[in-house]
């Protein structure tokens, strides 16, 4: 479609709809409204553990590494920039630039998972820091492991949503198809926004 | 699959023009919150009082976090809904987190391996 004709479309508002909204929007928004909650609870759980915790605990800024973690931050944050241009490029009718973007947040994406696992190694092995052997380790292994595991469904997705758009059957009106699963992306990267403060740069001071 | 295409109400040529203009603001948002990052990297390692670093680091999250929020999930464009939405899920998570740590703040209902392993040395008097 080109440009001009693109131009045209609204679509940040549907009016066959009660509200006004694209109702697959509506349900990825209540969807994220509801995936708050879940990580308060888990930040929560971490911070009230770390605020007071049992003697002979492991002294958590021993156990991290702010340099890689700012890295995996920096990458989150590049891969929902490029989220953000994969959105606008559908809403174009650009389906070449869309699948770019898309590629490059997938390739971030699984930086970002990478950056990941080998902190889990590192901690796991040269650290001895497990799940299951301190309060620290539980805490922290099942909230970034959650976060980790949301960065995942977000890279199948965003490969499944590739395929796709390779089939020719997906065109600028299915932009909100694209923009739902980029709330999703921009969404981890939220939570992740506020896990590098709460349990990351907390540490350090 | 989706729903149908409309024509905007503010014309072919001012929507045109809005959608170019946002290829921009995502670039600068992206650019600021790098930065944003590295000076919260930066914050952490000066020599000021607990409480004001705490302060400074939840105001760059904070900012980043409506950075996000409002243009690369495009809340400032969409109908006031969709943020009312957002918003009872996010206030509804940091109540429950404020009354978590004020909850197990107190002395009384502090986790219970904490309070299990401090107790006999805060009972026994010293000889």
């Amino acid at each position: 479609m080109s440009n001009a004709a693109a131009a045209t479309l609204d679509h940040h508002h549907d009016p066959s709809t009660s509200t006004g909204i694209p109702n697959k929007k509506l349900l990825m928004w209540a969807f994220l409204a509801s995936d708050c909650m879940f990580f308060g609870c888990l930040i929560s759980t971490h911070l009230i553990y770390r605020l007071h915790p049992p003697p002979g605990t492991l002294p958590a800024r021993e156990v991290f590494s702010i340099e890689l973690t700012s890295f995996s931050t920096f990458i989150l944050l590049m891969s929902s920039l490029m989220m953000a241009l994969a959105v606008n490029a559908i809403q174009k009718g650009n389906l070449r630039s869309m699948r770019w973007s898309i590629l490059t947040t997938i390739f971030f994406g699984l930086i970002f998972l990478g950056c990941q696992v080998y902190e889990f190694r590192n901690f796991v092995f040269e650290k001895h820091l497990t799940i299951t052997n301190s309060i620290l380790g539980t805490t922290f292994f099942t909230l970034t492991g959650t976060h980790g595991l949301h960065v995942l469904i977000g890279v199948i997705w965003l490969s499944i949503m590739l395929a796709y758009s390779f089939t020719g059957r997906l065109t600028e009106k299915d932009a909100i198809d694209v923009e739902s699963m980029g709330l999703y992306w921009h969404f981890v990267d939220i939570v992740w926004i506020v896990i590098f403060t709460a349990v990351y740069l907390l540490e350090y001071i | 699959m989706s729903a149908p295409a409309v024509p905007s109400p503010t014309g072919p040529t001012d929507h045109h023009v809005e959608e170019q203009g946002k290829f921009w603001i995502y670039i600068q948002i992206a650019m600021l919150l790098a930065v944003i990052t590295g000076l919260e990297l930066v914050t952490v390692y000066l020599p000021f009082l607990t409480w004001i670093l705490v302060t400074v680091l939840v105001v760059l999250s904070t900012v980043k976090f409506m950075f996000v929020i409002f243009y690369f999930m495009h809340l400032r464009w969409d109908k006031a809904f969709c943020t009312i939405l957002f918003f009872i899920g996010l206030v509804l998570a940091g109540g429950t987190m404020w009354a978590l740590l004020k909850l197990f703040g107190a002395e009384a209902s502090r986790p219970l391996s904490s309070v299990m392993i401090e107790a006999p040395a805060a009972v026994v008097p010293a000889a």
